[in-house]
């Protein structure tokens, strides 16, 4: 199958736009793109990070999912609680897949769900003496909790709580770190503005603590943030980090702990895998502690080493020749890797919808496999993070911001890929449809991605799922037309 | 007003940074910039600006400040 | 390092020496944790009966619930009918989270609409989004028939519905006569079953409250099955089948079984199968409305009572023998159609297996948790099986439950010791499995820590799980299976002995030590 031109994939975009209502035409409009590298502002050709269309089936969350499912939730010391009503906290239980070790239940609670379960009266009459009943709880029952956050769920922004109070008050009770977190869903258009309202807590509530504090400094530490390590994402990364001679003194927020996040001060770069979710922290970080920060990149061998090697120009000689130690000592198994699996690839298209850093960063490991990313887009991102995105993506490729379920489908049914990567919603859409699919958020129950290590695993996944003999049997052998060839690839 | 920070970029040039609208851009010109005026009328690459109370130079970027809205890019 | 002949995903990736190393480093360095023997003192107090009683002592902090809330039955209901997209007015975010439940439990696609208030919903009313919402969804995804109801967001701000709706018809937005049953379904007041049963009265309420002139119950010589919020996919069929074998001319009302069940042959199907709107209008002259799920119905009860005339038999629900058993009958008496042999041969099939395994079962002791009415008749069926349930768990469980439940177990010498924990959560039921303990617990996947905790007192101590209930993330396909009818009761024995035997061989295969009782026959 041969790539779409611009003309086509033009054409393609307004024959998806023609069933929508003259209103929801325009909006949606403006968030679907052909590529073209010479524009240097993507605002220029994409919007982004505007509110979703009511009723189109957009596949993004709220701000409470980006506090508590993607910041905090990891925090794995803290006990985190969804405060409102049942529901929000048993749909983001342990689901994320933000591996940790530890007791849990003692002294980490990552996989739980702690809630203040509200109901009727709860709502009637306010919230805030439920809440600090509940911490009183937690702090007799789970005594050695090394603080807890508070994560609000819709009804307690508009019923007028008062949780910082009760946090304030409660905190010098229990002489433990409590954190509000205004993170309403209804706030803001999606995921985003929970990341962002996360930080600040962070900013305003953690990070202080130990300004005064002594700490035992080498001119080696970073900080990882923004790696939530999912599948052991963070410790794969980790493991380079820590053989080319730097100290990784905090995890954020993967395997992550309060003592991590109240050190990461001190650390003399900021290392930032996901962007979008955390760049409030390292610019505040920034600008109080005078900490630089950049972002990198840990998918696939080629990104490995450039950041490595990135890294290592903000430190001495000694890290400098300790990441071509690293890059060299990981080459040969990379060769193998790429020896065995590209051939499998090779030529294969890819279509991305995901979130966070991963329509963009993981363009390079599919290129690592001789693949090509032919379309991509994000849930919940902004400007910035299109503007890093059109000049790793091939011209005339299409970009989809805030996706709908309806374009998502069109598009795939055109474009035709080999695989597509996106979530647990559309999984089951594209594989009923005969597309090879691998969810892109949760690594489809396996990992880690990042590192060297886990491009070995993610190049077995690859292969795995589109070289899988499922995608050929879906049409029964006697409806099967006589020239099976081309049948086999429209089904 | 809006809350705005201040930084370096790669290039040593002014990057304006908006947080609410996570609007990070080049600065293409600054009314005032020596060590005892600095601020002013900010013009940005996307065509917005916005005005800073001049005063002295920061010690240090990044900074973050007040700025009023002058013109909107969109 | 990874070997390319032996790629290993993070387990075992993470047990080699270099990640074991890496690990303790940032442990040891940077994580400040406890000693190792503050936790390990802590774990042990946390399975004392002191720690029980403490746990117990809660009053406003619930820990692992084992419930959800209402729009997530409220969009299972809906998606039961015909071509029906199910709409949740609201923030956005809770649709993202009751797809991502449905799809890891059914490895399905769901397909489901917010309209996606914000802040400015939050001020001024949501009704601009359900103007537009109702608008693009119609358009895009061309149902017959959008079932809406509501999140907690906009129940606390007060939004109508009834007259949301009837604005967006007038604006022209959609359709006069385009079918639009709602329900509103707050979070903060019951869980996922008040949805099902609020959606589906809602339901029911729109085709025919309005429509009753003419119709009157036994003139379609039907009758009506309500399912409830029912995930085994396999409880729809049997129920059919049976109906089916006996005769009798029935609706179920509300049946996702297609459309959570489709081919993988190249095609997408966004609606399949499900109850029609015609079926739905035709529903009060039925004979009778039989409620599956009766302890989870009250406001459809109260619905075909009072509008549909029809008296609804009391019954419970149809799992395991006897409560089968009363459940043809009943239909029996209201259809005049006998039982058929087929039945009775199928009756008697699920008797000769629970004599060939009651030897495993007999005085087998379990701990169950779950929704008010499987509980129910989990429990009941483990009687009739002569295992004894102790512990029975129902967060989302009423006094109501509580009084028919300790009825049902106050029947039986296998029942008298069960003790019920109506409201409790599944961090109660840790510390009862660690006074307490049972030889199994029965309940969906959440149980899994519970497991590994009894495990880390002490192989002796652990209590294992059966998945049996809602969810199940972390098995693949036991939604398809059965657990109502003759037929349940046989996959259901099949699981709990098999479980029993599992758990001897695994306990007996201690070469030179645990020889004996290592059998080959059982």
């Amino acid at each position: 199958m041969s790539a779409l031109t611009r003309e086509e994939t033009e054409a393609l975009i307004q024959e998806v736009l023609e069933v929508y209502p003259e209103k929801a035409r325009k909006d949606r409009a403006k968030h679907l793109a052909v590529n073209d590298q010479s524009i240097e502002q993507s605002k220029k050709c994409i919007t982004s990070n505007r509110k979703s269309l009511p009723g189109v089936m957009t596949i993004r969350g709220c701000a409470y999912a980006g506090s508590k499912g993607v910041v905090w939730g990891p925090i794995k010391d803290m006990i985190h609680i969804s405060h409102g009503p049942v529901g929000c906290g048993q749909y983001s239980r342990a689901g994320r897949r933000n591996y940790y070790v530890g007791t849990t239940g003692i002294n980490t609670f990552g996989t739980m769900n702690f809630t203040s379960d509200f109901q009727e009266k709860d709502i009637v009459f306010g919230g805030d003496k439920k809440l600090a009943k509940v911490m009183l709880e937690i702090e007799s029952l789970f005594p050695l909790n090394k603080g807890i956050s508070i994560q609000s769920e819709c009804p307690i922004g508009l019923i007028g709580d008062d949780i910082e109070a009760v946090a304030k008050k409660t905190a010098k009770e229990i002489n433990k770190p409590i954190v509000p977190v205004r993170c309403e869903g209804f706030r803001g258009v999606s995921q985003s503005l929970g990341h962002h309202i996360a930080n600040d807590a962070i900013r305003d509530w953690v990070l202080p603590r130990r300004d005064t504090q002594e700490f035992a400094s080498t001119p080696y530490d970073v900080a990882v943030i923004g790696d939530y390590n999912i599948g052991g994402d963070a410790w794969s990364s980790r493991i380079l980090l820590e053989e080319m001679g730097l100290r990784v003194i905090a995890q954020w927020s993967g395997d992550g702990t309060i003592a991590e996040m109240e050190m990461t001060p001190n650390a003399k770069l900021n290392l930032i895998h996901c962007y979008r979710s955390m760049n409030y922290i390292a610019r505040h970080m920034e600008e109080k502690y005078s900490i630089p920060w950049m972002e990198y990149n840990f998918f696939g061998p080629t990104k490995v080493a450039e950041s490595l090697r990135a890294i290592a120009a903000h430190f001495d000689d000694k890290i400098k020749e300790g990441a071509e130690r690293v890059i060299a000592k990981y080459q040969a198994m990379m060769d193998e890797v790429i020896a065995k699996y590209k051939p499998r690839l090779q030529g294969k298209r890819v279509m991305l919808y995901v979130g966070g850093l991963r329509p963009r960063h993981v363009i390079g490991a599919y290129e690592d496999l001789g693949m090509e990313v032919v379309g991509t887009g994000y849930e919940f991102g902004h400007n910035d993070d299109y503007d890093r995105t059109i000049k790793d993506m091939g011209n005339a490729t299409l970009i989809y911001d805030d996706v709908t379920g309806f374009e998502f489908e069109e598009f795939v049914k055109r474009v035709k890929p080999d695989l597509v990567g996106s979530g647990i919603k559309e999984k089951f859409i594209f594989q009923k449809m005969g597309v090879p699919f691998r969810q892109m958020h949760s690594w489809d129950y396996s990992g880690p991605y990042h590192g060297y290590d886990g491009f070995a695993i993610f190049a077995r996944d690859m292969d795995m799922t589109i070289n899988n003999p499922c995608w050929s049997k879906m049409t029964p052998p006697w409806l099967k037309p006589v020239a099976p060839e081309t049948e086999q690839k429209a089904a | 007003m809006a809350n705005i920070m201040i930084q370096r970029g790669a290039r040593g040039d002014y990057v304006f940074y908006l947080p609410k609208r996570d609007l990070e851009d080049a600065i293409v010109s600054m009314e005032f910039d020596t060590p005892e005026k600095w601020g002013g009328e900010i013009r940005l690459n996307n065509g917005g600006s916005y005005y800073i109370e001049p005063q002295a130079a920061p010690a240090k970027l990044p900074i973050s400040l007040r700025a009023r809205r002058l013109d909107a890019a969109e | 390092m990874q070997k390319v002949d032996d790629i290993k995903p993070c387990y075992p990736l993470f047990r080699q020496d270099e990640y074991k190393e890496s690990l303790g480093n940032k442990q040891d360095q940077f994580e400040e944790r406890h000693g190792k023997d503050v936790v390990q003192d802590t774990f042990t107090w946390t399975t004392t009966a002191e720690y029980r009683d403490l746990n117990f002592k809660r009053e406003a902090l619930t820990v692992n619930p084992a419930k959800a809330c209402q729009p997530l039955g409220a969009v299972l209901c809906a998606l039961g009918f015909e071509k029906t997209l199910p709409y949740v007015h609201g923030s956005q975010g809770c649709v993202a989270y009751f797809r991502t439940y449905f799809n890891r439990h059914f490895r399905e696609p769901v397909a489901c609409v917010s309209d996606s208030m914000t802040e400015d919903a939050a001020v001024f009313g949501g009704q601009k989004n359900m103007i537009d919402g109702l608008e693009n969804a119609k358009a895009l995804y061309k149902p017959d028939m959008i079932a809406v109801s509501t999140t907690c967001m906009a129940e606390v701000i007060g939004d109508d519905l009834n007259a949301f709706i009837l604005n967006t018809k007038k604006a022209g937005n959609i359709p006069d006569d385009f079918p639009t049953p709602y329900a509103h379904t707050p979070s903060f007041v019951g869980s996922h079953v008040t949805g099902w049963d609020n959606m589906f009265e809602g339901v029911m309420r729109y085709f025919t409250l309005n429509t009753m002139e003419g119709k009157a119950p036994g003139q379609n010589g039907k009758i009506n099955i309500v399912p409830g919020f029912e995930t085994y996919l396999g409880n729809y069929r049997v129920i059919h089948r049976m109906l089916d074998e006996m005769g009798v001319a029935h609706t179920m009302l509300s049946d996702p079984a297609e459309v959570l069940d489709t081919p993988a042959d190249g095609k997408f199907r966004m609606y399949a199968g499900g109850t029609t709107q015609d079926e739905v209008k035709d529903a009060p002259n039925a004979h009778n409305t039989f409620l599956l799920q009766p302890m989870q119905l009250e406001k459809t009860k109260k619905l075909v009572e009072g509008t549909w005339n029809h008296e609804v038999p009391k019954l419970n629900i149809p799992m395991g023998l006897e409560w089968t058993d009363e459940w043809l009958m009943k239909v029996a008496e209201v259809t005049g159609k006998p039982i058929p042999a087929s039945l009775v041969l199928e009756r008697g099939r699920l008797v000769d297996m629970i004599t060939d395994s009651h030897t495993w079962l007999h005085g087998k002791k379990f701990g169950l948790y779950g929704d008010p009415d499987f509980v129910m008749g989990m429990a009941k069926f483990l009687t009739e099986l002569g295992a004894e349930p102790t512990h029975i768990l129902c967060n989302n469980g009423s006094k109501k439950w509580n009084k028919a439940m300790r009825a049902v177990m106050d029947e039986t010498p296998y029942g008298r010791d069960a003790k019920l924990y109506p409201g409790a959560d599944l961090w109660h039921f840790r510390s009862l499995m660690f006074t307490e303990k049972p030889d199994f617990m029965i309940g969906n996947s959440y149980g899994k820590f519970i497991q590994r905790d009894t495990l880390h007192k002490g192989k002796e101590f652990e209590v294992p799980l059966i998945r049996i209930g809602f969810p199940i993330f972390d098995r693949h396909h036991l939604h398809r299976a059965t657990t109502l009818g003759y037929e349940g009761a046989m996959q259901v024995l099949t699981t709990l002995v098999n479980s029993v035997l599992e758990r001897l061989d695994e306990e007996t295969r201690g070469m030179g030590t645990t020889d004996y009782n290592h059998d080959l026959v059982r």
